[in-house]
């Protein structure tokens, strides 16, 4: 039997990284569009307060929903994050299985 | 026959049998699967959500009192119908607790709008572009949501 510990956790660490890495920049491009989507809405929200379509309940009652859709986008953040940690560990794994398969007597 | 062979096997050559039969069907799981049917509806309805409020926006007026609740109690029906079966769907899937929430806040803020309308009867140019544009970023959150199901889809096929 043939099974070195050390070189299958570096790999199974490769594995993790690379999935890690080739999904990070999405991660980062989404967190960004979503700041700006804020950032839209709430100079919207700030205008309708000045010009007075929105008075002060109103202006608060906006507010709050706003800070359920940031609490909403960062539900897709999550799913984005499991999904990447989803599939870096099922890529370590694969690594662990492939080489205890390989190190069999069979 | 079997009862002969598995006689003839030592327990160290069907351990690491064991083993490896234990880590290959050892896979993590912490998200719903990607669904394209549900994909093809948030789009179907956020062009809905759009097309309303961009309709209400460019051909009523506050003026001559087009944008009167009644005017468009049926719209806001359907949309509704829909959110709430989108939702539903949502919630049945297992693994998906982020996109029903997701949902679920699309769905109240939607009623409250609604409620909203019906009470001050019109609505101002100003707040249908806000409406709009909050729709249009739920919508986004949503989508961004399923389309992350696809990466776990594509590495399954990959495996």
């Amino acid at each position: 039997m043939n099974f070195d510990i050390n070189n299958t956790i570096n790999d199974m660490l490769a594995a993790i990284k690379g999935t890690v890495s080739d999904h990070w920049e999405h991660v980062k491009e989404t967190a960004m569009q979503f700041l700006q989507n804020e950032k839209e809405r709430l100079e919207m929200i700030a205008q309708l307060r000045i010009s007075g379509d929105l008075n002060q309940e109103d202006f608060e009652s906006r507010l709050k929903d706003s800070q359920k859709i940031m609490e909403a986008e960062l539900e897709a953040l999550a799913v984005l994050s499991k999904a990447i940690i989803q599939k870096a560990a099922n890529a370590a794994i694969d690594v662990l299985s492939k080489a205890v398969k390989a190190a069999l007597p069979i | 026959m079997i009862r002969q062979i598995t006689s003839q096997l030592k327990p160290w050559t069907y351990l690491p049998l064991i083993l490896l039969f234990i880590i290959s069907s050892c896979k993590v799981n912490l998200i719903a699967t990607y669904n394209a049917e549900v994909s093809a509806e948030i789009q179907t309805l956020a062009k809905t959500v759009d097309r309303f409020y961009l309709n209400m926006l460019d051909n009523t007026y506050e003026a001559n009192n087009g944008r009167a609740f009644k005017n468009f109690t049926n719209d806001y029906v359907n949309i509704e119908v829909d959110l709430n079966a989108l939702y539903l769907k949502n919630k049945i899937r297992p693994l998906n607790e982020n996109s029903t929430k997701i949902c679920k806040t699309t769905l109240d803020l939607f009623k409250k709008y609604k409620a909203e309308h019906k009470t001050k009867n019109t609505l101002s140019d100003g707040l249908i572009k806000l409406n709009r544009k909050t729709f249009s970023d739920l919508f986004y959150a949503m989508q961004v949501a399923e389309d992350a199901k696809k990466i776990i889809s594509n590495s399954s096929t990959n495996n």
